[in-house]
């Protein structure tokens, strides 16, 4: 089961090899009151322990797949279920110490039923989140 | 001659908890609890394997049925025009994901399904392939003897050129499988202190397309205009306090104007209150009593 927060506790963690770390990555719901096609979401705007890593710039993946935003964007075939988390991939090297780290998402999603000036809703989230090992 | 009322609710009511604390057992339990015999779900949240269940989790939909006493009311789904920012569904492509959501709902025993259709403006005006989609799948409809039915919801009021348009629709077609669902939340005439897990600003309140938030007071009596293609009725809500008064939304001016048109279908609640942890689950349960009061004052002439 998920948590009820947008952002998980568990999935924050860094990534590539120990020593030489690329980034880091952290787990959320969809960011939506239902599923949807993974083309419906444009990805995520992160801050950490205020410093920003643009939507652009950063990847997702999904069970066994990573997408860049412009795959994302084309991906019209796979969908997020209201049970599965997705990770938010983001380079940063060195990745992040050991800790507590505040840790911003803003989720963009996609809305044909919403006006066109509001059609890339943002869901935002902030927690204090933990990262174990180095 | 009034009508006599169904009591459902939506899952749509459990929204965050549904996927984290909630599962669809639990869902089932809570529903059939609060005295419901109707069950509404949305596909792409309730459905495991949207939009192809496998036929196991098919066979378990029908044992929750069976064991909780409860029959599939609506179906939402949704038909996202843009589905890439290069790409908008043609007409083709629209009718066939209609299509699809019908032959899912038929399955899962639905007699109504709710399409979201693209909007063009904050009025919610629907893209006009609206009435494509629609018209190739009235057949399909007609077969599977369910009802295909769009929502009147704020920020459109009744009086409004989209629901003259799916009226039109009605009119031209003679169907009888495409009607109107109303949200009640357009009867809504005091503000909203929480927007699903948000705290409403001052900030968001003044911006004019937030108007909504602080309700668009349609008056009760002007759902009579339009009741004769009312299929379906989403009970929207937002808070019941501890003396079971609803603080946004008229309930006996609203429960009159239904019950003298007539209607005899689904009430289906739609918890859209503060997202905290099960909150939900006792704010529908207070609704429920809330509206069997008023009904039962109602029949026994205690209001008009």
């Amino acid at each position: 089961m998920l948590e009820h927060q947008l952002i998980q506790s568990s999935g924050f963690r860094n990534l590539g090899p120990a020593g030489a770390r690329t980034g880091f990555a952290f787990r959320i719901r969809v960011p939506n009151y239902h599923g949807t096609r993974l083309s419906h979401f444009d990805g995520a705007d992160v801050t950490v322990d205020g410093e920003f890593f643009g939507h652009e710039r950063n990847r997702f993946a999904i069970r066994n797949e990573i997408y860049t935003l412009e795959e994302l964007r084309e991906e019209t075939k796979a969908r997020w279920g209201m049970f599965e988390w997705g990770a938010v991939i983001v380079d940063k090297p060195g990745g992040l110490a050991p800790g507590i780290h505040k840790l911003e998402v803003c989720a963009r999603t996609r809305y044909s039923y919403f006006p066109p000036d509001v059609h890339i809703f943002p869901m935002r989230a902030a927690r204090l989140a933990t990262i174990v090992m180095p | 001659m009034s009508g006599s009322f169904k009591y459902g609710v939506s899952t749509y009511s459990y929204v965050n908890d549904y996927g984290s604390v909630m599962a669809l057992e639990d869902a089932f339990d809570h529903i059939a609890d609060a005295g419901a015999t109707g069950i509404e779900i949305m596909g792409e949240a309730q459905v495991e394997g949207y939009p192809d269940p496998t036929s196991a989790w098919v066979d378990e939909w029908y044992r929750l049925l069976d064991a909780y006493k409860l029959e599939p009311t609506n179906m939402c789904s949704w038909i996202e025009t843009r589905t890439t920012l290069k790409h908008s569904l043609t007409v083709e492509e629209g009718a066939a994901e209609l299509e699809r959501d019908l032959q899912l709902a038929h399955r899962l025993g639905f007699k109504f399904l709710r399409p979201k259709f693209g909007v063009l403006s904050h009025d919610l005006e629907p893209e006009p392939q609206w009435e494509a989609y629609a018209e190739r799948n009235l057949d399909l409809a007609h077969k599977y003897g369910i009802v295909i039915c769009p929502e009147i919801h704020a920020p459109t009021p009744i009086r409004h050129s989209v629901v003259d348009g799916y009226i039109k629709f009605i009119e031209r077609t003679g169907t009888k499988n495409f009607g109107l669902m109303i949200d009640t939340g357009i009867f809504q005439d005091r503000p909203l202190e929480h927007w699903g897990s948000h705290q409403i600003t001052e900030e968001m309140r003044r911006n004019k397309h937030m108007a909504f938030l602080n309700g668009i007071r349609v008056n009760p009596e002007e759902f009579l205009d339009i009741a004769q293609y009312v299929v379906f009725i989403q009970a929207k809500f937002h808070d019941i306090n501890d003396a079971l008064e609803d603080q946004q939304i008229p309930w006996k001016p609203v429960i009159s104007a239904i019950k003298r048109s007539g209607y005899s279908g689904y009430l289906s609640s739609e918890y859209e209150g503060l997202r905290s942890p099960w909150r939900s689950i006792d704010q529908v349960r207070r609704q429920h009593v809330l509206l069997r009061q008023l009904e039962r004052d109602f029949d026994q002439g205690l209001f008009k």
